[in-house]
């Protein structure tokens, strides 16, 4: 009867009575954990922030579901990471190149990428590191890709999803997303959403000096193309179509600014049987995809 | 009443010449010896100068009259020839040499004028030979299939395609703004009878007829060689008609870009772009070029097709006549009007296999989008590239003459 040896990996045992914090929400966990077992943000964001000794900024992009989250990210990190003259990304971790990827392959395909889970644990977050020619010091944002109807959830049910407010409470800027089209078919959901969404926002932080009140705040109009005079002026497109989300931003935000943006050039809907109708882009044009986060970057560091 | 007058002053004249004679010779035969006889004389001499005077007076203006029309004869054939000549150069100087060149037009034109249209059209349009060319078409599955696909798969049709003569490059603003300024956006009859209510809504961003983003129906400084955009499919077919031309097909789109050639029983090779089967930034100007905007058709020559034709890929879409085949299962999913066929990628598409001969996507024929120009096409069959020898050089001045004016009217009736 032999014996056997277990080597006894007391370094291992340090490790796991060391507690890590989430960089999200900054509750212990051990240090194998995946996601945070409170708010399901991925660790690895915690881990990064240690070992490189960072401790990078948080910009969310909200809107809407359908809104065109996930494709305004996706496309605006191709974009800077193919073409650095204006700006430059560069990914953090391999983690951080799955948006990108899942957003490019599908619009390659000419299909809009699926919808975003609701559950932060299955939400693509993105860490990197952006250089501009004009600055010296490069930035670290951290960026998810959050499901809308997730924050809608919880700006309706608060702690439904506590990823949410504890990154949205970090934020230094944000980037929130407006339907185009839907505003100008006369729909008023997109203008009572974003208006929910900021007032959200002014009560999660509403310190006199570094509350919501003072960051910036990038409002987009996302399908533009199909809506081309929101191009020639987005300030006088919300004046005109989103009236309340309009006056909202005067009184409630100092710092913000209205930008238009389209991704495809031209889209056609047609019936699937078992999907329903399809809306497919006929082809893949970028407009104004970096300014508003050219923007906000600024902003955020002056 | 001119010859009333006439006669009246005549019959005045006569008789104020008889009763000046008759008492001069009263007043002779009374003082036949004296000096006043020579008085009476006279008298009757100054009656005849006065008829004399007369007459010729109402005979100087229809002399003058005479006169005038013999000039008028000899310089008609001149004039007329002027006024051709200058009606052709101008139609030259708006790049309407197509016109022209029409078999109805053509005859008549001097060899000169011919001569300068045949090398105004070889100089602006390439040849495209006719033959088999391989067009990809978006082959939407059957919706009813539970195996639909959101996207389309390209098959391939073979289409036979006669020779036809495309534009070397894409219609630029300065071209087109003959068109705005020679009225096009006023000509009815050059305009698609469906679409004539929205004409008065192709206007710039000061309300005037033109492309979108011009202004004032100028286009923008510095822009006078870029190709034009802002222009929807029916002001693209419009001014195709203008200057005698037309949209070309897909099929022959494409068949100037991949010059495919025929390999008898082994099929055809044709190319994916115009200067070979591999993408290469530098030869065309799509988003990863860097540039973000048009360029001067001058530009990226090294993109040229083989049979000498610029910028069919990248910096503007170009509308052709083609329906874009959307995958509609039924009337109701289909948008109100079909979308057209564009080609060739633009200055932002992004991806590169959104921009070669194979592909195609879809617009509204309406849209008046920044990055969307055109570029025309012509059938051989509709050229006079021959003329009979004894036309041209040897028309004589009476044939001029006797044709002139037909000639003239014949060609602005092609204008209009």
């Amino acid at each position: 009867m032999s014996k056997s040896l277990l080597p006894m990996e007391s370094f291992k045992l340090a490790e796991y009575a060391q507690q890590i914090p989430c960089y999200i929400c900054s509750m212990d966990n051990s240090y194998d954990a995946e996601m945070c077992h409170w708010c399901q943000a991925p660790m690895a964001l915690a881990h990064q922030a240690n070992s490189q000794k960072l401790r990078p900024k948080m910009l969310a992009a909200i809107g809407a579901s359908g809104v065109g989250k996930t494709v305004y990210l996706g496309m605006l990190l191709d974009m800077l990471s193919r073409q650095p003259q204006r700006m430059q990304i560069l990914a953090r971790g391999a983690f951080s190149i799955t948006l990108q990827q899942t957003a490019i392959a599908a619009l390659a395909r000419r299909e809009f990428p699926n919808k975003t889970p609701n559950e932060p644990d299955h939400w693509n977050w993105m860490h990197c590191q952006v250089t501009m020619p004009t600055r010296k010091h490069s930035a670290e944002l951290i960026i998810p890709d959050m499901s809308g109807e997730a924050v809608l959830e919880e700006v309706d049910h608060p702690n439904t999803y506590r990823a949410i407010p504890a990154f949205l409470r970090h934020c230094s800027g944000i980037l929130l997303l407006i339907d185009a089209v839907q505003l100008m078919e006369g729909s008023r959901e997109q203008d009572y959403f974003s208006m929910k969404l900021l007032s959200y926002l002014s009560e999660l932080d509403d310190d006199p000096k570094r509350g919501w009140k003072h960051r910036p705040v990038a409002l987009i109009f996302t399908k533009a193309d199909q809506v081309e005079r929101c191009f020639d002026d987005p300030a006088a497109y919300a004046k005109q179509h989103a009236a309340g989300l309009w006056q909202h931003c005067r009184k409630r935000f100092r710092n913000h600014q209205f930008f238009a943006s389209g991704v495809a050039g031209a889209c056609s809907t047609r019936f699937v049987r078992g999907r329903g109708q399809i809306t497919s882009p006929l082809r893949i044009e970028p407009r104004g995809i970096i300014e508003p986060f050219e923007w906000l970057v600024g902003q955020m560091n002056s | 009443m001119q010859f009333n007058s006439t006669v009246r002053s005549l019959v005045r004249s006569a008789w104020g010449a008889a009763l000046a004679g008759l008492l001069s010779v009263l007043w002779c035969w009374y003082f036949r010896d004296t000096w006043l006889f020579w008085f009476g004389n006279l008298g009757v001499g100054a009656s005849l100068l006065r008829l004399g005077i007369c007459l010729r007076k109402e005979r100087a203006p229809a002399v003058r009259h005479h006169d005038h029309h013999q000039e008028a004869i000899a310089a008609a054939p001149v004039e007329a020839a002027n006024e051709i000549g200058s009606l052709v150069d101008q139609m030259l100087s708006d790049g309407r040499y197509a016109l022209l060149l029409r078999p109805q037009i053509a005859g008549d034109l001097t060899d000169e004028l011919y001569q300068s249209a045949l090398q105004m059209l070889e100089d602006e349009m390439a040849i495209v030979p006719t033959g088999e060319v391989g067009v990809a078409v978006n082959d939407w599955d059957d919706p009813d299939s539970m195996h639909s696909r959101s996207e389309p798969e390209a098959s391939e049709v073979v289409i036979r395609v006669d020779s036809l003569y495309i534009d070397r490059y894409p219609v630029t603003n300065e071209q087109f703004q003959s068109f705005v300024d020679a009225g096009g956006y006023e000509q009815s009859s050059i305009w698609h009878p469906d679409i004539l209510p929205a004409v008065l809504d192709f206007v710039d961003r000061t309300g005037l007829p033109g492309p979108r983003f011009w202004q004032n129906g100028r286009y923008p400084p510095g822009m006078a060689r870029h190709p034009v955009v802002g222009i929807s499919w029916y002001e693209a077919l419009a001014y195709a008609r203008w200057v005698g031309k037309r949209l070309p097909t897909d099929a022959e789109w494409v068949k100037a870009g991949s010059w495919p050639v025929s390999l008898g029983n082994s099929g055809r090779r044709q190319r994916r772009y115009p200067w070979g089967q591999t993408m290469d930034r530098e030869r065309a100007n799509l988003w990863a070029s860097g540039i973000g905007s048009t360029v001067s058709i001058d530009e990226f020559a090294a993109g040229v097709s083989v049979g000498g034709v610029y910028q069919l890929i990248g910096n503007v879409w170009e509308w052709t006549t083609g329906d874009y085949q959307t995958g509609a299962a039924n009337a109701a999913d289909q948008d109100a009007e079909p979308l057209k066929n564009i080609r060739g990628g633009a200055f932002d598409t992004y991806f590169e296999n959104q921009a070669n001969c194979e592909f195609s996507s879809g617009e509204h024929p309406l849209g008046r989008k920044h990055n969307i120009g055109f570029r025309c096409a012509l059938g051989l069959c509709d050229l006079a590239l021959q003329r009979q020898p004894d036309v041209g050089s040897a028309v004589d001045s009476q044939s001029v003459e006797l044709s002139s004016e037909s000639e003239v009217s014949e060609i602005e009736e092609v204008v209009a």
